[in-house]
């Protein structure tokens, strides 16, 4: 179900840069042609959004931590490549920044739904 | 996860520029230098340039082309001589070989590294800023 349709084709792209994300929706195995009849859910369960999440926070995890070695590194001399530890921090804060929007959205949809009147 | 697309190009030219500024200083430096490391008039040094293919690892058949060094080669082409007797590396006439380094070539090389880092540093500024717009999506 996507509510915004073009947001199906954006959605999976962006899924797509997380390391071992994949679409939530997306069925086990697309390109293999049905042979056996009607449809019989086989293949791995689709990961649950917990886990996604999960994945996302070590992901920036570790893009704070390269960066911050890149900077140690620099200081202390060993690498010159200063615009690399500016670069890799630059990254680290958009990576955040993404996590946090995430969440945000997350936060937004619980209350939303404990306003609904019951 | 690669939030920031394009942004390793511009790394690498970040990267080949700041060598090739290096190798201006080099040469500034040993403007005067007559007996380098092989006892010959220093020889400026020219950087060269060639692309390099990133690999982008679940994206297919999008390939991005980086830049690297590709060699160090010295100038060959001679440096002036004078007449300068009293100079420690004369020759038995009294000439001296000077390095074929021209501070006004220099020069024109260290603003065109400058101005050609700052060009990839201004990408590396929009790559960010359109992720950052991106996240600003639904506010």
């Amino acid at each position: 179900m996507s509510i915004i349709s073009s947001i199906g084709g954006l959605q999976s792209s962006l899924l797509n840069r997380l390391p071992g994300a994949g679409r939530l929706d997306a069925p086990a195995s697309p390109m293999l042609p049905r042979l056996d009849g009607p449809a019989s859910p086989t293949g791995t369960t689709p990961a649950s959004f917990s886990s996604v999440f999960e994945q996302m926070v070590s992901a920036v995890d570790a893009k704070q931590t390269e960066a911050q070695d890149i900077t140690r590194q620099v200081l202390m001399g060993q690498n010159d490549q200063l615009h690399q530890s500016v670069i890799a921090m630059q990254e680290a804060g958009v990576a955040f920044q993404l996590m946090v929007e995430v969440r945000n959205k997350l936060v937004d949809s619980y209350q939303e739904l404990m306003r609904m009147p019951v | 996860m690669n939030l920031i697309s394009g942004i390793d190009v511009s790394a690498g030219a970040l990267n080949a520029q700041r060598t090739r500024l290096d190798i201006v200083a080099q040469n500034i430096a040993n403007a005067q230098t007559t007996r380098a490391a092989d006892g010959q008039p220093y020889q400026r040094r020219v950087v060269s340039f060639e692309s390099e293919l990133l690999k982008k690892q679940g994206v297919p058949g999008a390939s991005l082309q980086s830049v690297k060094v590709a060699q160090i080669m010295p100038d060959k082409t001679p440096g002036q001589r004078v007449y300068d007797p009293q100079h420690p590396d004369a020759g038995a006439d009294g000439m001296v070989q000077l390095p074929n380094v021209n501070l006004a070539y220099e020069m024109v090389d260290l603003i065109t590294a400058t101005r050609a880092y700052e060009a990839n540093l201004s990408v590396v500024k929009n790559g960010r800023q359109m992720a950052m717009k991106a996240l600003e999506i639904g506010k």
